[in-house]
């Protein structure tokens, strides 16, 4: 086999002006590996026909397979497309010579962070959420926010960013405090372990929300303060739980990193849902008829498939065009928001004609999402699902414990 | 070996005077202690092959040796004596010794007389009778599509009986029932017809070769059961009446008077499918309730209830699989979203076309776009892997059509590489290209359905590196084609072996791609693998010439077949599993039969069928007992071992194959390519005849390394001898590490291109073995005026020590290809 080495030197000196960077026996070694396991690749494409990000990657998951097959590490460490993948696992799923294409990328992340200098506000984002994790156990996004910006790296959504900042300003100054968590229950309530991750105590309304509308299913919700899910994108070590017991999540980034350091989790939403269809009550929805959006973290395919359940339970309309209109990139590109994608465009283009809101189970979806209708100049509203959803008033004789 | 009349006669041949290091006097000499010596300048000269056609003729019963040129050589000068009866022990001291050494006299003789006494005293037995001499002259084809009835019509018109066997009613496989094929565009009901105007073909139902009076078709019909051996097969038939006869004229009457809708849509229970022009109509009898009702309204009473299914036997000489092949199954494509409206495959398109056609003329377009999914489930490791070679060129041919009905129509084509290897192939690529179907290279990995239920495709467009969305009315999925799933049922009636695809397996997919792994059974059109019509017509061709040489040819071999010794075998069943042509079966032993004192009443034996044994010898390597004798037999290999290497300081022992190494190895002695004195070889006819018996005593009698040539790799003339030798060199290594006697053993795979390189991989083999260094850097400065060699002194030790065979390089003989890089 030839050897990343031998390649290096066998490069034409036309080739390239300056001289290849020289990396470590070590690096050498793995891409050797990963460039082994990659043999069989035959470039058709599959995967980044499947992966979500790819519509706005300069090199989909192919491009980069093929630079592993070259050995052209420095045009891998200079491409900031590898830090735009989820790990959503589309294109494993995808490959026709069955390569496991999302941990290969996410071997040549974890070389690229050691001996790789992308400049690209997706790794940086990681880069420092990593470092401040060290110190601290959740990403606190006006922080985050400031440490981007202070590297020159303003978001897009200005407007956005700073209607955050003042929201997650406003819960922390004195006033009217959080929403009581545990609001008046009106139906047989259990207790289930609540998991609210690192996006939803920066919303002090949201979260509450949250909370309230459990309570309106009679779900009383118990937090689990387990610090950081661990998320590729945030690159830190998940935190260790202490309970075998399934944990509830808001967040389709914890579900997806959670599962990775198995950890039994579910999305909230499926808890509530089944709650409903058992005790027998309906669901109230904020309009007829609503778009469903589920990126890339989520499993999409039961996703959207629970959002449909959940359509019917509130008996309004879910407009569907095709799968894959519903889980196009947010625009995140699995890392920070960078304006609307030519997926995010048409999904809002889709939910303007069809006069109907989009709807989300994910939080960090439905901001994005927002800020891209913003963008485009869309008046699309876009809902996280607690704020579209709620349990239906229940009958009063019905109250008795389960 | 001193009566007069069985005393061997050695024919020295001098070889016109070009062995000049052989002192003759005393090679023949030594000879003469053994036998009788016939010294000449040149036999294979007019006066030389005159003298040996006496000598040949007065001889009787005395063996002879003749010591001169390789057997390859020796084989091919006196062909003509050969075919009048010549037998005769080759003892090559020309290419083996003379011309292969240098200038010391002294040892080049001592080589040669050794030669020489080995072939006399240890000659391998010879052919005298014949392993079979008959061959029934009729041969059973299995399968009537098109591959299957040209054969058998091609059969017949070279005088044989045939029988061909359809399960289906009628003649004309899926040919017969598609549209139109590529690459001519007409349909795929004709075949060639036999008579004799060149160039001639005709619809099935017109051709009279069918009807030749040798050619007997069974409709409804499927082998049972296969016994017997090549060249005479008794085999079980199983025949489902047809119940409508020949006296039928096609009016249809039965059809509309019959109550019974047939499990096929559209079909009544009894049905017509496709006009072969013999049988018109059938009952399908797992529909029909025998009612009786068509046979009254039948103007000719053609219909007849009283028939009942019947079991038959056949002999044959041999039995042709012409069975063909079928669309993927529909789960294979399900993730492309086949089932959901607006998705078919090919197949279902070519059926729809008519209808389309029709439209096109009333100026209706039934779809603004179409594209086409290509290797649909195909090349995919989770479904088919291979490539089915024909959907490339279908998917051409529809989108030229539907180019041609509706120019408008936007038909796009998405591929991952598009193989138009065929003659002509390539052109309609361009007429396509030129009548505007677009080609996206790349496919999706769903078909995706909006709310109008129109499908939707997200697919990167691979050379524009750029992600497309397709929204087409009607999405074609190129499926692959899969084997029969009765492939392996008559696999296992046929006791041939299928590919890892499933596919009937050929015995050598470069020079034998009609045979399969059984002898006597022959393969052709896609049982073995997807085929175009053009290429299954061919085929069709070959196995007819195929078989007829077959049977024609009873008796070819001149070797005999091995045979177990029953005092010997314990009825393990080593034999019978490594035998690549299946022809050891373990019988009951008879109360009778001698046995190993280890063998109580019970046990079993081994036989082996002559019929089937091709001597390769792997049988006999791998026996533990030592219990089967091959021509070559052990006690033989082990004489010329000790005769060989009798005298030698550390020779070098290499065992080689007479097939591809052999032809390498002979072909560089004619190159005049030199080794070292000490190199002693041995042939073998397979190098699966080598056992690590024989390696160990190699080195016991003193030998610095051995090593052993065969075929080039995974071509092994006898399939497994490569495979066999390497367990036995395993073997012999463990042996010679646990006596302390390690030497270097190397395996290597060797054909004719190698003749230029083998001297020098043979010099550097013996100099490694020896610890000759001067000659190893000699090698290697040698090597490097060669020229365009990036091997340094570690790429050479690495390529020689490896143990496994690498390819070598035509060049120098050594290390990988890809040490050639520049």
């Amino acid at each position: 086999m030839r050897t990343f080495t031998e390649r290096s030197d066998t490069r034409r000196v036309d080739d390239e002006p300056s001289m290849p960077t020289r990396y470590p026996d070590q690096v050498l070694e793995e891409f050797a590996k990963l460039a082994e396991e990659c043999s069989i690749c035959y470039q058709c494409g599959t995967c980044t026909s499947a992966c979500p990000s790819a519509r706005d990657l300069y090199r989909g998951p192919r491009r980069l397979v093929r630079l592993i097959l070259a050995g052209e590490i420095d045009a891998l460490f200079a491409s900031d497309d590898l830090w735009r993948c989820t790990e959503c696992g589309a294109c494993t799923t995808a490959c026709r010579m069955e390569i496991d294409v999302a941990s290969v990328l996410a071997r040549v992340r974890a070389l690229e962070r050691i001996h790789g200098s992308i400049r690209c506000p997706e790794r940086t984002a990681a880069e420092a959420a990593a470092r401040r994790l060290e110190r601290h156990p959740r990403i606190e996004n006006v922080l985050f926010a400031a440490a981007m910006a202070a590297r020159g790296h303003v978001p897009r959504d200005v407007v956005g960013a700073a209607e955050a900042g003042m929201k997650i300003v406003r819960t922390r100054l004195p006033g009217p405090k959080r929403a009581a968590t545990g609001a008046s229950p009106t139906r047989p309530t259990v207790t289930l372990p609540f998991y609210a991750g690192c996006s939803l105590p920066q919303d002090g309304e949201l979260h509450a929300l949250v909370h309230e509308v459990a309570a309106g299913f009679g779900v009383r919700l118990d937090e689990v303060d387990a610090g950081c899910c661990g998320h590729p994108s945030r690159g830190a070590v998940p935190t260790h739980f202490t309970s075998d017991e399934r944990v509830w999540t808001a967040c389709p980034a914890c579900d997806a990193s959670l599962a990775e350091a198995s950890v039994d989790t579910a999305p909230l939403w499926d808890a509530l849902v089944e709650r409903a269809r058992r005790e027998g009550f309906a669901l109230r929805a904020r309009s007829a008829s609503f778009v469903p959006y589920v990126g890339c973290l989520a499993d999409r395919d039961k996703a959207i498939a629970a959002l449909g359940d959940a359509a019917e339970l509130a008996g309004v309309d879910m407009q569907v065009a095709y799968p894959g209109l519903h889980n196009a990139c947010c625009g995140a590109l699995g890392g920070m928001y960078r304006g609307a994608t030519k997926g995010s465009k048409r999904l809002l283009e889709f939910a303007a004609q069809a006069g109907a809101p989009v709807v989300t189970p994910c939080v960090l979806c439905r901001d994005n999402v927002r800020s891209a209708a913003r963008q485009l100049r869309l008046s699309v509203p876009v809902y996280f699902w607690p704020e579209f959803f709620r349990a239906a008033e229940p009958p009063r004789e019905e109250a008795s414990d389960a | 070996m001193n009566d007069a009349s069985t005393r061997p006669r050695v024919l020295l041949c001098e070889c016109a005077g070009t062995m000049t290091n052989i002192d003759f006097h005393r090679l023949a000499a030594h000879a003469a202690e053994q036998a009788d010596v016939v010294r000449g300048a040149h036999w294979c000269g007019r006066e030389g092959q005159a003298q040996l056609l006496e000598i040949m003729e007065a001889g009787g019963e005395r063996p002879l040796v003749f010591a001169g040129c390789s057997a390859d050589f020796a084989t091919r000068r006196f062909q003509k004596l050969m075919a009048r009866g010549l037998r005769m022990e080759v003892a090559d001291i020309r290419e083996g010794c003379s011309w292969v050494h240098g200038d010391d006299v002294d040892a080049v003789t001592r080589k040669a007389m050794g030669l020489v006494e080995a072939a006399v005293r240890y000659p391998s037995t010879t052919a005298e009778t014949l392993s079979h001499s008959t061959r029934e002259n009729t041969v059973l084809i299995i399968g009537g599509g098109v591959a299957g009835t040209q054969a058998a019509a091609e059969i017949a018109q070279m005088g044989h009986q045939v029988e061909l066997v359809e399960r289906r009613p009628f003649l004309g496989g899926r040919a017969a029932r598609i549209g139109s094929v590529f690459p001519t565009n007409d349909c795929g009901q004709c075949l060639p017809t036999t008579d004799d105007q060149a160039g001639v073909r005709k619809c099935f139902h017109r051709n009279v070769a069918i009807d030749h009076p040798d050619l007997h078709v069974w409709r409804r019909t499927t082998v049972e059961s296969v016994s017997g051996r090549p060249g005479d097969f008794e085999v079980a038939l199983r025949r489902l009446p047809n119940m409508v006869t020949d006296a039928c004229v096609n009016c249809g009457t039965c059809e509309t008077v019959c109550p019974e809708p047939a499990s096929e849509p559209g079909h009544k229970a009894i049905f017509h499918e496709y006009y072969d022009g013999r049988v018109v109509r059938t009952i399908d009898l797992d529909a029909c309730s025998f009612c009786g009702v068509c046979a009254e309204a039948c103007p000719v009473e053609a219909i007849d209830f009283t028939q009942s299914p019947e079991r038959m036997t056949v002999h044959a000489g041999a039995i042709v699989a012409a069975t063909g092949c079928v669309p993927a199954p529909d789960e294979y494509v399900e993730y492309l979203g086949y089932g959901h409206d607006g998705v078919v495959t090919q197949v279902e398109l070519a059926e729809m076309l008519p209808a389309w056609e029709e439209q096109a003329a009333l100026g209706h377009m039934p779809a603004r776009e179409v594209v086409m999914v290509q290797c649909a489930g195909s090349r995919d490791r989770r479904y088919l892997p291979y490539c089915s070679r024909l959907c490339c060129m279908i998917a051409l041919k529809h989108a030229m059509r539907l180019k041609k009905l509706f120019p408008r129509m936007k038909v796009t084509i998405c591929y991952l590489e598009l193989r138009t290897a065929g003659i002509g192939y390539e052109n309609w690529f361009l007429a396509a290209r030129r009548a505007g179907v677009e080609f996206l290279r790349g496919t999706p990995p769903e078909v995706q359905f909006d709310a109008d239920g129109r499908p939707v495709i997200e697919v990167e467009d691979v050379t524009a590196a750029r992600k497309s969305v397709l929204r087409p009315d009607l999405v074609v999925l190129s499926t692959g084609l899969v084997p029969p799933k009765e492939n392996t049922a008559m696999a296992q009636i046929l006791g041939i072996e299928l590919d890892e695809d499933g596919f009937v397996e050929i015995l050598d997919r470069k020079n034998r791609a009609t045979e399969t792994t059984a002898e006597g059974i022959f393969v052709c059109g896609s049982s073995a693998g997807p085929k175009a019509l053009i290429e299954v017509s061919t085929e069709a061709s070959a196995v007819a010439s195929e078989v007829h040489n077959f049977l024609r040819s009873a008796g070819r071999r001149s070797t005999p077949a091995s045979v177990v010794d029953e005092a010997a075998c314990v009825g393990c069943d080593v034999c019978s599993t490594m035998c690549p042509f299946n022809a050891i079966t373990l019988v009951d032993r008879p109360d009778d039969a001698p046995r190993p004192v280890e063998v109580k009443d019970e046990g079993k034996l081994a036989v082996i069928d002559e019929g089937v044994c091709r001597a390769c010898g792997i049988c006999a390597a791998n026996c533990p007992e030592l219990a089967i004798a091959h021509n070559q037999h052990d006690e033989a290999i082990l004489g010329r071992l000790a005769t060989l290497t009798d005298g030698v300081e550390r020779p070098i022992v290499g065992f080689y194959c007479k097939e591809c190494a052999g032809a390498a190895i002979s072909l560089g002695g004619q190159h005049k390519d030199k080794y070292p004195e000490n190199v002693r070889l041995v042939e073998l006819p397979c190098l699966g005849r080598v056992s690590a018996l024989h390696i160990v005593e190699a080195v016991r009698l003193g030998a610095a390394g051995v090593f052993l040539a065969g075929c080039a790799e995974d071509r092994c003339h006898y399939r497994t001898g490569d495979a066999s030798a390497a367990e036995q060199k395993r073997v012999a290594e463990e042996l010679l590490a646990e006596a302390r006697l390690a030497v270097p053993l190397e395996q290597w795979h060797l054909c004719a291109v190698d003749r230029l390189s083998v001297g020098r991989r043979i010099r550097m083999f013996a100099a490694k073995a020896t610890h000759d260094d001067e000659t190893l850097a000699a090698l290697e400065r040698e090597l490097e005026q060669l020229g365009g060699h990036c091997l340094s002194h570690a790429d050479v030790m690495a390529g020689a020590d490896s143990t496994v065979g690498v390819a070598p390089c035509a060049g120098c003989g050594g290390g990988e290809p890809v040490a050639h890089v520049h």
